[in-house]
């Protein structure tokens, strides 16, 4: 693993005019700002139809708030833009920042869990004349969905309180979490 | 002033504890209050701009309690923010900006989860480009606080 991390780095560290553009005064800021309106949307439209499924608004079918998710998915296109902005600016903060294993982890599940949603509830949910209340597997996949993304955007905020530095002996095991190859006994 | 509440034992736990209770789980609180809160404000506008018109508009307001639970949390872990670094937030121009939109955001959605049934939909439309504007701007403000002090502490 810690060679595919090197490997990333690398590869990430080769887009070059992104990395400048983000090392502007405006860059850096800019995509944060764009990183947490893509966040917002993201979570007040995904977060608020898992909210129906749990049973909040009860009045308002499924399917007409699930014409709501597209803007969600506008939020994370944005949010995947800017956050692989960052993630090409400064590689190694990223790879071996273990909050941001964390985070790409719960992106993970979230995108796992909407999937099989998707494969297993979301016609029942949505066809026309289904019940105003979704059943419980529905409402325990609202309720993960809920929970991972707060969880992502915790891990996110951890990302400064665990900045990688530099390996120090031994070497940094399976997956590193600290800045490798500057040390001569390991590399 | 700045330097009293900055040696104020809660300043200073905020500040420089090495718990993650502290600074990180504030910041964290702050993020998620905002997501909940301009979220639901920008589904709120975008239902009003037109999208998923299927969604009877006054309906929205369910949501708002979901809403005030994150402006609350913001306002708690906003205060102790504040309180940790008082200079930093009040020395910053910035920072009036985003408290200004803040308040403009507040008002236009409590009249948009109010009454909305009797409103034209050219003054719904109004509603949510303000809404838009108001929470994004208050969300760019607030992440420009970090690149736009002059002074981090009085003392």
């Amino acid at each position: 693993m810690v060679r595919f991390q090197m490997w990333l780095v690398t590869m990430f560290a080769g887009v070059k005019p992104i990395a400048r553009l983000m090392h502007t005064a405006w860059g850096w800021p800019l995509a944060e700002s764009l990183h947490f309106i893509g966040l917002s949307l993201l979570v007040g439209t995904v977060g608020l139809f898992d909210l129906r499924l749990l049973g909040l608004g009860q009045r308002i079918p499924i399917a007409a708030m699930h014409r709501l998710i597209p803007w969600g998915l506008a939020g994370f296109a944005i949010n995947a833009v800017s956050g692989i902005a960052f993630l090409l600016a400064e590689p190694d903060q990223y790879v071996y920042n273990p909050s941001f294993h964390v985070k790409v982890l719960l992106i993970a599940a979230a995108g796992m869990n909407a999937l099989t949603f998707y494969l297993t509830t979301y016609r029942k949910v949505t066809v026309n004349g289904a019940p105003a209340t979704a059943p419980p597997a529905a409402k325990a996949m609202a309720a993960v969905s809920l929970s991972l993304w707060i969880g992502v955007i915790i891990a996110g905020r951890l990302l400064t309180f665990y900045r990688p530095f530099p390996c120090q002996p031994p070497d940094p095991g399976f997956l590193a979490t600290c800045i490798p190859g500057f040390h001569a006994n390991w590399k | 002033m700045f330097r009293w509440i900055e040696s104020s034992a809660l300043s200073v736990w905020t500040r420089e504890s090495t718990s993650l209770i502290a600074y990180p789980a504030i910041l964290s609180a702050h993020a998620i209050g905002m997501a909940l809160a301009a979220g639901i404000n920008a589904a709120i506008a975008l239902r009003l701009l037109g999208a998923a018109s299927e969604i009877p508009a006054a309906e929205m307001r369910r949501y708002a309690g979901v809403a005030w639970i994150g402006f609350a949390i913001n306002a708690v872990s906003g205060t102790l923010l504040l309180i940790a670094y008082p200079t930093k937030a009040l020395t910053n121009p910035v920072f009036y900006l985003k408290l200004s939109l803040i308040a403009v955001g507040l008002a236009v959605f409590v009249a948009a989860t109010r009454r909305l049934e009797q409103w034209t939909s050219a003054a719904q439309t109004w509603v949510g480009i303000a809404l838009l504007a108001s929470w994004g701007g208050a969300i760019v403000a607030g992440r420009l606080l970090a690149y736009t002090y002059r002074r981090l502490m009085a003392g």
